[in-house]
């Protein structure tokens, strides 16, 4: 009985106008869409690639240690073109060095981009599921039953010896397969697309990750569904019906992202927070500063000037400098040297000079790491949780639990583009680790190159690894089963309405 | 004189019909609830901009006095400092994507010194980039532009599409032409039957909304900005009649209601949400083929390459001769020449770039209607190549003002960018040129005109299309 049901169903959703028309918009918009993202992928990769290959040189190019500035991009995120999240916005180099832990606040962005063009919404394969399976998911269901209702089949139908669940069940499962349909065609032609692209590849665990983007889109599409179907049971008249599920479409889909972020009170982590953070990590930084003035007081070399009054042919930047952002919480101290050769006159400065750097390498990068302690908590608490916060309003609409739901698959939300800076920082130690036991600090290299130039080949390589597809899951899990509760909640509302109501 | 009174008619039966239905109810709600939500974002935003907008003029005047009270070379060197940009009192009309725009435009920072010379100040232009660091959700702002061009289009649909198929379906539709009203007037009353009740409730936000912004008293709204706010008013109703006959001519041209509704949710769907960001990143994207050298190591090199030479000859030179100082001169001068020369290199690649893909986005109206906000709101894009255009005037009228100073002192030796070539003596603070940015509606309305044309030409097509639909439909 149920098969004859979802049969007819399924005739009469198929060959309607409205499931042609949903299947050549979705296929035109996707596949249009899809060639220009990989175009936009192409070039942000060669990009990256250019900037690599650019750091690179520069630092080869570099002759003394001090001056050398090791920096390491993120590669975008293949998966991207079906959520661009956080990948193209934040900021996509950071240097490592051993004055200051990195992190997301202290990235830089490649120079070539238009920094203008970010005024046009980008636009992912995401979206186009948001707007459109919404929308279609709406029109199939806003006359299941107002239509039946006004028609007088419903009546019929429940002549026969007809179980009212088994209907309902056969009209979710025939809509659903027939909304399927656009959808994986669309996606399925994306997908042959992406393949044939020679400078995206994709293994298992992307594919994976598509996987779990496909799921959680198919889910999307039957809260909408059966939104529709709630808002037709209630009705009873589809007029009624189709213009209440246009307005719902619309404030859901338009209006509720736009308006509850502005209507919502700000969530500024207060100023005391950031000054007394921000004062805590420049006191760790002047006690710094105060015991290498004692070292430089007692030690067998008169005179306090950090640099032993060295002088060349090159540059140093002018003093030991300390400088800071309250705004990102960063404090550094840094001086440069970086000399080509120096007269006879000061060679005997030499140990000195080597034997203080030495005593202060390690210093520092003990003080930065000590800060890091500090200025993490307080950046989670200033920037991170005030945007958690308007997320949450966000997820009050199963537009906003998708798109984070897909984000969080794709790695393209703030943790995905976070776990690259947590790598920077995992490499920032092994460089570390190598300046310190190569002895670079105390190189007579670190500060001049008259007797040989720093050699860079042996430090350290730098890979990148996106996060393993399982991981992902369990970051995606608690928003995909909220929209999977949703559903329950919907269909046993709708299914109550539907047994109770008069025919 | 008959068919005036069945217009008449026909539009007060529309009515009626509109007011009492419930898709009425729920775009008055919608619409109060949006025009709401940008009076009070525009509260709270707005005195936080003016008073910015303040500061950076107090600072910039500040700088120009203590500079002009130590010397006119100083104040030939250091510069104006930070130029900003007047903020629009109208921002809330239309946002026009400034938060990704720069409030300022930099002239004058210190690159590099040595111990008898200092690099001259030049104008720079500093990008705004509000999300590299923001890990905030990003949304659009709810502005008019998002409420006109969005949500008022679709409401206009959602009102005409069954506004024919609807009474064919009915029967209704035979039974009023059979009263001899020719078929035009019948279109003519549906038409402006749907645009009064739609205007009825936007007219209503739109008077709390203002209503809600003036209240406030820091908020001021003058007699040209209602003048602004007039002729926005005027082209959201364009806008509105647009999609009214796109309405009219689907709902004449398909049989069943439902169907009608389908077609006309996909066009706009296509044509308002996605064509705006898929063009524009098409003509983006194309066109990204940016110079292989980073654009600081491009500026290092004409740096390093100049002072190589300056270097190598100079010190042939006594110090302080007379050819000593020019070749001083000559190094200062031409540093700072080519240094600006770079920076506005790059910002009319950028410039082409985006007008490129502003012109290509033209082609989805929601676009165009945007556009002409900005440019009568007084923000956006259009308005900060205004802006920058002002900066650049203002720099020509400094430098020239320097050199004018520098010849009307005696004492000095009208040789730029040396010390020693230059006047010393302070100048008045009063008589230097000061930056103030303004704004100039004639202009914007020359940079709106194409576009407001080509608004009407899409409306008469639609309306002309709708025309023939209907009279050549059979019932």
């Amino acid at each position: 009985m149920l098969i004859t049901l979802i049969r007819r169903e399924l005739l009469n959703n198929l060959m309607t106008f409205r499931f042609a028309a949903a299947t050549f918009i979705m296929l035109l918009l996707v596949v249009a869409n899809t060639f220009v993202l990989i175009n936009d992928y192409e070039s942000r990769l060669a990009s990256h690639n250019n900037s690599v290959n650019m750091h690179k040189r520069q630092l080869q190019e570099t002759n003394t240690y001090s001056a050398g500035e090791i920096r390491v991009d993120r590669p975008p995120n293949p998966l991207s073109i079906f959520n661009v999240g956080y990948d193209k916005q934040l900021g996509n180099e950071v240097r490592i060095s051993h004055i200051y832990v990195p992190s997301l606040w202290d990235a830089g962005m490649h120079g070539s981009s238009n920094p203008f063009m970010d005024m046009f919404a980008s636009m992912d394969i995401i979206f186009i599921f948001e707007v459109i399976l919404s929308l279609l998911a709406l029109i199939f269901a806003y006359d299941a039953f107002a239509g039946e209702y006004q028609s007088g089949t419903l009546r019929l139908v429940l002549t026969h010896p007809v179980r009212r669940g088994n209907i309902l069940v056969a009209k979710y499962i025939s809509a659903m397969l027939c909304l399927i349909v656009p959808l994986s065609i669309s996606l399925l032609l994306s997908l042959i697309l992406l393949t044939t692209s020679t400078s995206i590849s994709l293994n298992t665990d992307d594919f994976l990750r598509i996987s779990g983007i496909i799921f959680t889109s198919i889910v999307y599409l039957s809260v909408f569904y059966l939104i529709g179907l709630l808002i037709s049971a209630i009705t009873r008249r589809t007029s009624t019906a189709l213009m209440l599920s246009m307005f719902v479409w619309g404030f859901l889909v338009l209006v509720y992202p736009i308006m509850i972020l502005a209507v919502i009170p700000q969530h500024d982590a207060p100023q005391e927070r950031k000054t007394s953070a921000y004062d805590k990590i420049e006191q760790m930084w002047q006690e710094l500063d105060k015991e290498r003035k004692q070292y430089l007081a007692t030690d067998d070399f008169p005179g306090e000037d950090w640099g032993y009054e060295l002088r060349g042919w090159g540059y140093r930047s002018s003093n030991f400098i300390m400088f800071g952002n309250p705004h990102t919480l960063i404090y550094k101290c840094r001086g440069v040297l970086k000399f080509t050769g120096f007269g006879e006159e000061d060679e005997y400065k030499m140990p000195h000079a080597q034997k203080h750097f030495r005593y202060l390498g390690p210093r520092i990068i003990d003080t930065a790491d000590k800060t890091w302690l500090v200025r993490k908590p307080a950046l989670e608490d200033i920037y991170i949780h005030p945007a958690n916060t308007e997320r949450i309003w966000l997820k009050l609409s199963p537009v906003g639990l998708y798109d984070a739901a897909t984000k969080t698959w794709s790695g393209t939300d703030v943790r995905g583009v976070r776990d690259f800076f947590h790598a920077a920082r995992q490499y920032r130690k092994r460089v570390n680790d190598f300046f310190i036991d190569t002895d670079v600090f105390g190189s007579r290299q670190w500060f001049s190159s008259d007797k040989g130039a720093a050699d860079w080949s042996d430090l350290p390589h730098f890979a990148y690894q996106r996060v393993d597809s399982n991981i992902n899951a369990m970051r995606a899990l608690p928003d995909v089963c909220l929209l999977l509760m949703i559903n329950v909640v919907l269909f046993i509302i709708i299914f109550l309405i539907f047994v109770k109501s008069e025919v | 004189m008959v068919w005036h009174i069945a217009l008449f008619n026909i539009i007060w039966r529309e009515l009626y019909d509109n007011l009492n239905s419930l898709r009425f109810a729920l775009a008055t709600l919608l619409l109060l609830g949006l025009m709401l939500t940008n009076a009070i974002v525009h509260l709270r935003e707005h005195p936080e901009r003016i008073q910015k907008y303040h500061n950076a003029v107090v600072e910039h005047h500040q700088r120009l006095e203590a500079a002009a009270n130590e010397s006119l070379y100083k104040l030939a060197q250091k510069g104006p400092g930070y130029l900003p940009k007047k903020p629009s009192s109208l921002r809330f009309c239309a946002e026009g994507g400034e938060s990704y725009l720069a409030e300022t435009a930099q002239g004058g920072h210190h690159r590099w010194g040595t111990d008898t010379l200092e690099s001259f100040w030049i104008l720079a232009y500093p990008s705004a980039s509000p999300n590299r660091q923001n890990v905030r959700p990003v949304v659009s702002k709810v502005d008019w532009g998002f409420i006109i061009g969005y949500v008022l289009s679709l409401v206009a649909l959602l009102f005409t599409f069954d506004s024919i198929s609807g009474e064919r379906e009915r029967g209704t539709l035979r039974l009023t032409l059979a009263n001899s009203i020719p078929r035009h007037t019948v279109l003519i009353g549906k038409f402006l039957g749907a645009l009064i009740s739609i205007s009825i409730p936007f007219i209503l936000s739109i008077l709390i909304n203002l209503l809600v912004i003036s209240m406030a008293s820091d908020v001021h709204l003058g007699a040209e900005m209602g003048g602004r706010l007039g002729i926005i008013f005027f082209i959201a109703l364009l806008y509105t009649c647009l999609f009214l006959a796109l309405g009219l001519l689907v709902s004449a041209r398909v049989q069943r209601s439902a169907v009608s509704l389908v077609v006309l949710l996909l066009v706009w769907v296509v044509f308002v949400v996605f064509m705006p960001s898929t063009l524009a990143s098409i003509a983006g994207g194309s066109t990204s083929s940016g110079p292989s050298l980073d654009f600081s190591e491009r500026s290092e090199k004409l740096q390093e390459e100049l002072s190589k030479e300056y270097y190598a000859n100079r010190f042939k030179e006594p110090a302080d001769s007379h050819k000593g100082i020019q070749m001083d001169s000559e190094y200062v001068t031409k540093d700072a020449e080519q240094q600006e020369r770079l920076h506005a290199e790059r910002l009319y690649q950028r410039v082409e770039q985006v007008n490129r893909a502003r012109a290509i986005t033209r082609i989805s109206p929601v676009t165009i209607v945007q556009h002409l906000l900005e440019s009568f709101a007084g923000t956006g894009f259009e308005r900060h190549l205004q802006f920058l255009e002002n900066v650049q005037n203002y720099a020509r009228e400094l430098r020239a003002f320097i050199d004018d100073t520098d010849r009307a002192d005696p004492d000095s030796l009208n040789i730029l960018g040396v010390p020693a070539g230059m006047s010393q003596k302070p100048v008045n603070p009063e008589s230097v040129p000061k930056f103030e940015d303004t704004l100039n509606l004639s202009k914007d309305f020359n940079t709106a005109a194409t576009e407001l044309l080509l608004l009407v030409l899409f409306l008469m097509a639609l309306i002309s299309g709708a025309y023939l639909a209907f009279v050549r439909v059979e019932i």
